[in-house]
């Protein structure tokens, strides 16, 4: 085991070309599992005895909502990278979690508000939990804006990542929100240390779907990646090459 | 004379030397608080309630008024580039920096928020627990600004961009200072919250200087 895949690692061709082949092997599986999980959940999963076939919605919503934080967490990995090893990938990496984040993000409070207009009566409510979302949200909009307002590119990506480091403060108060204050929302439906109180035939299409969100996200990042990939060596002959040959 | 004592009388020079930039803050806060009973109603009581949560925000933004101009003057006339051969470290200069802007600007904003809660009929308590949780806020608030500014730096029209990026951030201390006020307003015990303000402020002000100084240094080097 040598200092080879570093190499590797820091070229963009080299990245290039195996993202795309991931980025297909992440497409297929994600389909396969949204279809097994989706078709199940809203199919055949009992329904709710309090809320009945409302709840439906978080087969969507807990799987968004758990990726519009977690790739905050790949956020903040990627900008130490960036600071401790330089790596310019980890900075193409970030600008395209900033922007699949927010995604996923807005997704996950259109959801949450069409989830809560029957449960709770009210599209929105300032409950801990939608409002730390909200706020995730404005972080993930901060540093799109910050990004596309300096020129030049390096510089820009330290900004970030000095922004994501501080930002990732922000974190542990989304999480430990629902404690804290106890308002309106439940609290998280999966735990890693206990077992859900869900019927298993209820959490399974969820966790399905989860793996199955997690492999769209990954997708999602890697088209990105490659796009920004191409932007920025765009004046490279491989970059030439690879246009003419699509 | 010491680095930091030419630092300190440099500051103070600078705002005796632009009175405008030193009463522009407190101009705006009182020109906003002036709005409230006229946007809302001239009601006392229904004032007094809300009153408190009003002067909090109105002040957060009279602070953020300055904010951009934070670093922007002493980037354009090479003075941030002066302080990286300074034989001080560059988060020192960073705290001295913000303990001065805290000091000539915010201190003085928030000695004219009474003034603001007699307007609006707050009620005493409330008001000494106001100025306590300002006092106890604004460093960490004047540290996050300061990111704000520092980052945005070295865009051509970053205008609000600094203070939209940061305000993000504000999110803890605010809540933590709205629970003291809605503790004071019914009489309960505000000293826990307090503490936990006043924990997040001297965490913010130790190491958020550090990443200012590492985004002033982006913005003086071109790239370190």
């Amino acid at each position: 085991m040598g200092w080879r895949w570093f190499h590797e690692w820091g070229s963009p061709k080299w990245f290039y070309d195996r993202a795309g082949r991931w980025q297909r092997v992440c497409g297929f599986l994600a389909l396969a599992l949204l279809l097994v999980g989706t078709l199940w959940g809203l199919g055949f999963a009992p329904a709710d005895y309090q809320q009945g076939n409302s709840y439906r919605i978080i087969y969507l919503h807990v799987p968004v909502a758990f990726l519009a934080q977690a790739l905050y967490v790949a956020m903040a990995v990627c900008a130490i990278v960036l600071f401790v090893w330089k790596m310019k990938l980890a900075d193409v990496g970030m600008q395209a979690l900033a922007v699949v984040g927010f995604g996923f993000t807005v997704l996950a409070l259109f959801s949450g508000s069409i989830w809560g207009k029957p449960t709770w009566g009210t599209y929105w409510v300032w409950d801990a939990r939608l409002t730390s979302m909200l706020i995730l949200g404005f972080l993930y909009l901060g540093l799109i804006g910050l990004r596309s307002a300096i020129q030049n590119p390096d510089q820009a990506g330290k900004a970030c990542a000095i922004l994501v480091l501080v930002g990732v403060v922000n974190l542990p108060i989304i999480k430990y929100s629902v404690e804290w204050w106890s308002a309106l929302h439940q609290p998280a439906s999966f735990k890693l240390t206990e077992k859900p109180a869900m019927p298993a035939s209820m959490w399974v299409p969820l966790l399905i779907n989860l793996l199955g969100y997690y492999l769209v996200a990954a997708y999602l990042v890697l088209a990105s990646m490659r796009t920004v990939i191409l932007d920025r060596e765009r004046g490279s002959a491989w970059v030439r090459e690879v246009i003419e040959r699509d | 004379m010491s680095v930091e004592h030419r630092f300190l009388v440099r500051e103070l020079k600078l705002v005796l030397a632009r009175p405008g930039d030193f009463f522009k803050p407190m101009w705006f806060l009182i020109l906003v608080i002036s709005m409230v009973p006229l946007a809302l109603s001239p009601d006392s009581k229904l004032l007094g309630e809300i009153g408190s949560a009003m002067i909090w925000v109105a002040t957060l933004l009279a602070l953020l008024l300055n904010a951009d101009q934070l670093f922007r003057d002493d980037f354009v006339d090479g003075v941030l580039e002066q302080w990286l051969f300074f034989n001080r470290p560059l988060f020192w200069l960073v705290i001295l920096k913000l303990f001065c802007h805290w000091l000539f600007y915010v201190v003085p904003l928030i000695l004219v928020t009474p003034l603001a809660g007699m307007m609006l009929s707050v009620p005493n308590d409330v008001m000494i627990a106001l100025l306590v949780t300002l006092l106890l806020a604004t460093p960490a608030l004047t540290c996050f600004s300061a990111l704000g500014a520092a980052l945005t730096l070295g865009t051509a029209r970053s205008g609000i961009l600094g203070v939209l990026v940061m305000l993000p951030l504000f999110v803890p201390v605010i809540i933590l200072a709205a629970g003291v006020l809605t503790r004071a307003s019914d009489g309960s015990d505000i000293l826990p919250l307090l503490a936990l303000l006043g924990a997040f402020s001297i965490a913010a002000a130790t190491l958020l200087p550090l990443a200012v100084g590492v985004a002033l240094r982006l913005n003086i080097g071109g790239s370190s």
